[in-house]
């Protein structure tokens, strides 16, 4: 990087502190991050002074509501921001910018947290705010933990699934899905066979996968770089409703003659949609000429699609694959400090009156101003 | 490219020489100068030959695989064999082993400057990289993109949906575009699934070469439009209205998903 990141640094100090909020879905996350001047390098990485997370969990058979969600985020910011700043053991007028997420996400939540945003930068002698897409939160923070320079990034939550590359300042969506995000396809599915929500439905589905053994036939359907779930999750949810609704009907399993259970069709589902993601990060690899894959999001942590996303880049010249651990790539407060600080550091801040929310945020909307190459 | 994969093909095809030309999200190309079974007097170079092979992937469940592996070998042989007797550009088929997976076909295409082959996506960087800018839009790549956009036109009046197209899956063989690639290739009549497949390769086209993203995208709309009207006969116009009026949906799809988490 040569691009100068300390132009805005303050007069005297070797450090900046960044607050970062982030309630775009149902999890409220607030995290401090440090960074010493200079570019960031192996050697000078950026510090992590505190990471605290509280989820908005809904009972079995139930998603979450945009009114539900923001009153559970307006109820625990305080005490979840007290925590946080104990935890760092800072002032708040130690902190040179407050970062939240402006989008994309739910209306509701993320209003309810930039209002807790615009409330300490003002009480705190009007630190300067910075708005953060969020899934460029996603893309910095696993670039910095994984040291990934510059991958191919696949970006699978409850609300995204893109596959993206860097190129020219921007990071450009290669591929993405043409109608439900995988997460939300999980989600869904986890509704009709009422799978626990805690500690999250995709968790629960990766367990009982695990148990699965016959593969039922679900549709396959890539579209060049991009897929489609919708109809794999109506397929599988109108086959869930038959085996075990109102009037239960045996499925037997054409290879082995045993009977089809909850457990298989999860392991199906996981298996088709999986093999859809890392085909289309395949293409996107070949089709930029790159070897590294980098995997965010909260499916990312799912150790399956891992394991195969490391299969298909073994039979790659050099490939490499990065992914995070459960703090970083399911929604957090730090990778928003984290983005929000190298925003802050090339001196993109927004005006109070600037910090509207937007629940439909393009990741490629955003002038990346840290990165040159 | 691993061992592992080297081995595997050469199991399949032992004695022939093979050279990688690249390697796909699905596939491995390589060149060879062994022709199958005879030198055959039509194909457009006679020294040098593509062989296709799909390995299996380990990463996919064994039936997943199979399933993808035969039906695509099959569907891209066949699409080609389609494409052959329509006259669109494309290479021809020299032999299929379905059981395989492989795809022995015609050579297209030459060798840039650099060494690179001449697909349309490489001659674009290449020009990028290497001249001036208004290289980049002068009117040999404006023909060009008339061309492209007249090849995917021809392609969607027969009903036949590439489902991959990008700027790497067009081969120039002397300034004429080649199709190539149909693994995930299809037949249809609907506009919705020919807007699909422009909308695909217009993303491609802004996401590879995104300096002249609009001028490219709107030359090859030209193109395509064009030949529509060419074949207004057959209800070309008409056709083309309705793909183009699908499009202005899928894209409007495609910015303002509801993007949550």
């Amino acid at each position: 990087m040569t691009v100068d990141l300390d132009q805005y640094v303050k007069p005297g100090k070797g450090h900046y502190i960044a607050l970062g909020l982030e309630g775009s879905a149902n999890k409220l996350g607030v995290g401090v991050i440090k960074h010493n001047i200079g570019p960031l390098s192996q050697t000078n990485r950026a510090e992590v002074l505190s990471n605290i997370r509280d989820t908005y969990v809904t009972p079995p058979g139930e998603g979450f509501l945009p009114r539900d969600t923001a009153r559970h985020h307006r109820n625990w910011v305080v005490r979840i921001i007290k925590k946080a700043l104990i935890e760092a053991n800072i002032k708040g007028t130690d902190i040179d910018c407050i970062c939240f997420t402006q989008g994309p996400g739910m209306g509701a939540p993320l209003q309810s947290v930039v209002i807790a945003a615009r409330t300490l930068a003002q009480l705190w002698n009007n630190i300067p705010l910075v708005g953060v897409n969020h899934c460029i939160g996603h893309i910095e923070m696993g670039r910095e933990i994984t040291g990934a320079d510059n991958p191919v990034v696949l970006y699978v939550s409850g609300g995204n699934t893109q596959v993206i590359a860097y190129s020219k300042q921007r990071y450009r969506i290669f591929g993405e899905t043409l109608d439900i995000a995988i997460g939300n396809c999980l989600d869904r599915f986890a509704r009709t066979l009422k799978i626990p929500n805690e500690p999250a439905p995709g968790y629960n589905i990766e367990q009982m996968a695990k148990k699965g053994k016959h593969l039922i036939n679900l549709p396959y359907t890539v579209k060049g770089m991009d897929m489609s779930m919708s109809g794999i999750l109506g397929y599988i949810d109108q086959l869930a409703n038959d085996m075990f609704g109102k009037q239960p009907k045996k499925v037997i399993d054409e290879v082995s003659g045993e009977p089809i259970t909850p457990e298989d069709l999860c392991f199906s589902l996981q298996e088709i949609l999986f093999s859809m993601l890392v085909e289309i990060t395949e293409r996107a690899l070949a089709h930029v000429n790159s070897n590294q894959v980098l995997i965010v999001g909260g499916v990312g942590s799912n150790e399956r699609l891992q394991e195969m996303m490391k299969l298909m880049i073994q039979d790659r010249k050099n490939g490499q694959i990065y992914a995070t651990d459960e703090r970083f790539c399911i929604d957090n407060g730090i990778m928003i400090a984290h983005a929000g600080l190298l925003s802050y550091r090339t001196g993109q801040t927004n005006l109070i009156n600037d910090t509207v929310c937007t629940q439909r945020f393009r990741t490629d909307e955003v002038f990346i101003k840290w990165r040159d190459d | 490219m691993t061992d592992r994969l080297v081995k595997e093909i050469e199991g399949h095809l032992p004695h022939i020489p093979l050279e990688i030309v690249s390697q796909g999200a699905e596939a491995l190309v390589f060149q060879t100068s062994t022709h199958p079974y005879i030198d055959d007097p039509y194909l457009k170079n006679q020294k040098k030959y593509i062989v296709k092979f799909r390995p299996s992937k380990p990463y996919r469940h064994p039936i997943i695989d199979a399933s993808i592996n035969k039906t695509r070998t099959i569907g891209e042989a066949k699409f080609m064999t389609k494409l052959n007797k329509l006259g669109i550009n494309s290479p021809s088929i020299i032999s299929v082993d379905y059981s395989k997976a492989i795809i022995w076909m015609e050579f297209l295409g030459s060798e840039l400057t650099n060494g690179d082959i001449s697909s349309f996506k490489n001659w674009l960087w290449y020009l990028e990289r290497n001249e001036s800018e208004a290289k980049c839009v002068d009117e040999q790549v404006e023909q060009v993109c008339k061309k492209v956009g007249e090849l995917i036109g021809k392609l969607h009046m027969n009903d036949m949906i590439h489902g991959d197209l990008t700027s790497s899956n067009i081969i120039l063989q002397d300034f004429e575009p080649a199709l190539i690639d149909f693994g995930l290739s299809s037949y249809s009549g609907l506009a919705e699934d020919k807007a699909v497949d422009l909308y695909v390769l217009e993303r491609a086209i802004l996401s590879t070469h995104s300096v002249f993203s609009d001028t490219y995208n709107g030359w090859l709309l030209e193109g395509y439009g064009s030949i529509h009207k060419q074949y207004s006969k057959q209800g070309g116009t008409k056709k083309y209205a309705e793909t183009i009026k699908k499009l202005e949906d899928v894209r409007l799809r495609g910015r303002k998903r509801s993007m949550l988490g």
